[in-house]
């Protein structure tokens, strides 16, 4: 291992890159990024989405290969082969998206490849393994999971951290963490902070990405700005600015509001959907909510606390044990069939396996839920209006595509949340159940995403958003209910004074 | 001006992947031309016999896009095929009708893909297992209908009129319009490619699952149906051989043309088609260059094996396409 051979000497250059481009066929990701990380240092890079922050971050790691420049590590070139060949030279990134097998436990996930440490004659000695496995979830503060646990039983978050513990156990000596965090709970993220600052201390080096601003600044002593490609500027901690940074990630001031500019709750008098005495067995108990239509209506609490699955209720999409969901015309929503036909929309938080089809394109994913809209007596295509009708999300929400063709899975986060806005918006929906609707997209995308809102609520329709950001949701919702453990433990109106503070004490 | 570049190269090659099956039927059409002269082949006869050939597979393997379109597949196809000719062999046998006989072929086909998807969808099974199940069950079903008399084969005359390619193309060409339109201009294909793509998502977009694999069977059971009346009229002697070979040959066609293994958004009814015909000039052209050696129809699994692969990968790389990590 480096570390073993080598002092740690805070200041000391860990790695250079110079030159880096790289294309993606149509796309250039990269153009002649350059860039040095030196031992202690949590370099934050930050960008709107497509800016090049993981292309970059991933070819360090050995996922990938550049088309040109050159990179050092500890003085010697640096080319790794895989992101393997990567980590176990020192190198290590906790990727973006899910990097775990189902089907197999948490310890065999912690030590995949690597089985062979605990087996003789063939036969894996498992309670070695998980043993081994506990302990490696012990020192990175992981607690309620452990080794022989299905990773199919695990949650989002759950699997998350196991990524974390995979790539750390190995002690690399830069650690890449990439737009890891959306996926973590308060209690998650503590976890990967602390691994930061161990990192920190030990004279090792972070490269954070993440879109969470106020966070970036919290965590990182530098901060690399990339956008179209471009490296744009690097700030000092010192120089650290919330306005010069966005100004510097959009290339311009940003213009309107962020958040509602207002803080006055309104809505109409008529309920547009009553949550009435949900139960589902170990997520939900006994909630009861309404949402009036023209209303923002904002739902949070910890990752667990059993908000995601409400949603899922509303849209019907998870049968209650007890209890139900009704309409305003009296409809219970029973399934994804009578939500549809009622124009119920639901934006899932697993976006690429839940709300998108990656695979498809553009106008498949677009049009897919809209074709009430303009299919000829309900049930014929034409091609000519299925265009005109993507054309028209693609435009009104700036979706950035080479063409209505291009395939989802190449777009970046925030233009696929922008498709599956469109899918939903573009219906016209009444009921609108976004479930983190900002994860993993920029503070650009996530402009929009307000002022979309914002208008929406301005036509009437009604808007559950269910967040795990306190700030967007106090600064959107005219109602917000906080959910632990399955309960609704307040809820709050909108208001200027309302805190975070003031929110979190009914959350943990 | 670099990006430009880029982006016209990058579309041209995924242009030219896409249309990798039909250069590829053409050169094998090329292939077959340039070998027959050289060999001194009768065309007529030799057209005539690739078509008789193509047309049930194409029937059935475009009846199964909608099938394979899900991400499934049903490997009861053959079977199904033998109990729709035997059912429709028997039908003229007793009544004399053609068009009885027509009826027959289609119910029986469409009763046995029914049964399929429909208990795929109570006992909340992949439709791919309770294919299984079935196959095993027609091919019961139509040893029963065979022996039934006594014999080991039900005889069939007097359809001699309609063993014409003439007739075959108009079922082909009808019943494709129907497929193309069903699976590009309605929503049910729409429906049916997201199910493929994504079912979570599908579902999530409130298209049930239960519902279009069930529609897929009715669509594939009508090919099948088809294929089964077309096999009936063709063979005047039905055995329990007869038709063995479709299920896994529809298989290769439907790669051959460039349907993606996976189902999804891109698949394409025309593969079918294309497939269908690319296999079967593929194998009068290994007929021909094979003839004289020993060993001949083991060497000419092997190249189909090759050629099989090779289109795999090929269709495989129009869709996948690296990720953009951001």
């Amino acid at each position: 291992m480096v570390s073993s051979v080598r002092e740690r000497k805070n200041g000391e250059v860990l790695l250079t890159v110079s030159d880096m481009t790289k294309t993606f066929g149509p796309v250039t990701a990269l153009k002649n990024v350059g860039m040095t990380l030196k031992r202690g240092d949590v370099l934050g890079l930050i960008g709107e989405n497509g800016s090049g922050k993981s292309t970059v971050s991933s070819i360090i790691a050995g996922m990938q290969t550049a088309d040109s420049g050159n990179m050092t590590f500890l003085g010697e070139k640096w080319e790794p082969q895989s992101m393997l060949d990567a980590l176990e030279n020192g190198v290590g990134m906790i990727v973006q998206e899910s990097g775990t097998i189902a089907g197999v436990s948490v310890a065999e996930n912690i030590f995949l490849g690597e089985l062979s440490q605990f087996s003789k004659f063939g036969i894996v000695n498992r309670k070695n393994l998980n043993e081994a496995a506990n302990s490696v979830l012990r020192n990175i503060g992981v607690e309620n999971v452990t080794g022989e646990m299905p990773m199919a039983a695990l949650d989002f978050q759950a699997r998350k951290l196991i990524e974390i513990a995979k790539v750390v156990m190995k002690e690399p000596e830069i650690l890449i963490v990439d737009e890891t965090t959306t996926a973590l709970s308060q209690h998650g993220r503590e976890v990967l902070y602390k691994i930061i600052d161990r990192y920190r201390a030990e004279n090792r080096a972070v490269i954070f990405i993440s879109h969470d601003l106020d966070e970036i600044l919290e965590v990182c002593d530098t901060l690399t700005v990339l956008r179209d490609g471009n490296m744009i500027r690097t700030f000092e901690k010192s120089e650290f600015d919330a306005d010069d940074i966005r100004t510097s990630m959009i290339g311009r001031e940003m213009q309107g509001d962020y958040y509602r500019s207002d803080f006055v709750p309104t809505r109409e008098d008529e309920i547009a959907l009553k949550v009435d005495n949900v139960v589902v067995s170990g997520h939900v108990n006994g909630v009861s909510v309404e949402v009036h239509r023209g209303e923002i209506l904002g739902i949070g609490g910890l990752s667990h606390c059993g908000m995601h699955t409400l949603g899922k209720v509303m849209f019907g999409a998870v049968a209650p044990d007890s209890g139900k969901v009704v309409l305003s015309d009296g409809t219970e929503v029973k399934n994804e069939f009578v939500a549809m036909k009622k124009m119920l929309g639901y934006v899932s938080k697993d976006r690429d396996n839940e709300s998108l089809i990656l695979s498809a394109s553009v106008k498949d994913n677009i049009a897919v839920a809209g074709m009430e809209k303009y299919a000829v007596n309900n049930f014929i295509i034409l091609d000519g209006r299925e265009k005109k009708y993507v054309d028209g999300q693609i435009d009104s929400l700036s979706i950035k595509c080479s063409s209505r063709n291009q395939a989802v899975q190449t777009l970046s986060g925030g233009n696929k949340q922008k498709v599956v806005f469109g899918k939903w918006v573009g219906r016209g929906s009444e009921i609108l159940i976004l479930d983190c609707p900002t994860r993993g997209v920029d503070i650009g995308v996530k402009q929009a995403m307000y002022q979309l809102m914002v208008k929406l609520k301005g036509e009437g329709k009604s808007i559950v958003m269910i967040s795990e950001e306190l700030p967007e949701l106090i600064g959107m919702s005219d109602r917000l209910v906080i959910m632990k453990d399955g309960k609704v433990t307040k809820e709050f109106q909108r208001s200027k004074d309302l805190s975070d503070a003031e929110i979190i004490k009914y959350m943990i | 001006m670099d990006k430009v570049k880029t982006n016209e190269k990058f579309s041209k090659r995924q242009k030219l992947i896409s249309l990798t099956p039909i250069i590829g039927l053409v050169i094998l059409l090329i292939l077959y031309v340039v070998i027959g002269i050289i060999k001194d082949i009768n065309f007529k006869a030799g057209f005539e016999a690739i078509v008789n050939q193509s047309v049930i597979l194409a029937i059935v393997a475009t009846g199964a896009i909608f099938i394979f379109t899900l991400g499934s597949f049903d490997i009861s196809l053959g079977a199904s095929t033998l109990v729709s000719a035997c059912a429709g062999g028997l039908v003229y046998n007793a009544t004399g009708s053609v068009a009885l006989m027509l009826l027959t072929c289609v119910a029986a086909s469409l009763a046995a893909s029914l049964v399929s998807s429909v208990l795929g969808s109570i006992f909340n099974l992949p439709v791919f297992v309770t294919t299984v199940a079935m196959m095993s069950v027609l091919s019961a079903v139509s040893e029963m209908l065979i022996t039934g008399k006594g014999g080991n084969q039900i005889r069939i005359s007097g359809l001699s009129g309609l063993e014409n390619i003439w007739v075959k193309l108009i079922f082909l060409v009808i019943f494709t319009a129907i497929c193309v339109f069903v699976f590009e201009f309605t929503k049910v294909g729409r429906r049916q490619k997201a199910l493929g793509g994504n079912p979570v998502c599908a579902k999530l977009t409130g298209i049930s699952v239960k519902t279009y694999a069930i529609l897929a069977f009715i669509m594939a059971g009508v090919g099948i149906g088809l294929g089964g009346f077309l096999t009936a009229v063709r063979a005047s002697t039905i055995t329990s051989g007869t038709a063995s070979d479709i299920g896994m040959n529809i298989f290769i066609a439907i790669v051959f043309g460039g349907m993606p293994i996976s189902g999804g958004p891109r698949s394409r009814i025309y593969a079918a088609i294309i497939g269908s015909f690319s296999i079967r000039i593929l194998s009068q052209i290994l007929t021909m260059l094979l003839a004289a050696v020993p060993g001949a129809n083991g060497i000419a699994q092997i190249v189909r094996a090759i050629f099989f692969l090779a289109m795999v990968y090929l269709a495989s790389m129009n869709y996948r396409t690296k990720m953009l990590p951001r």
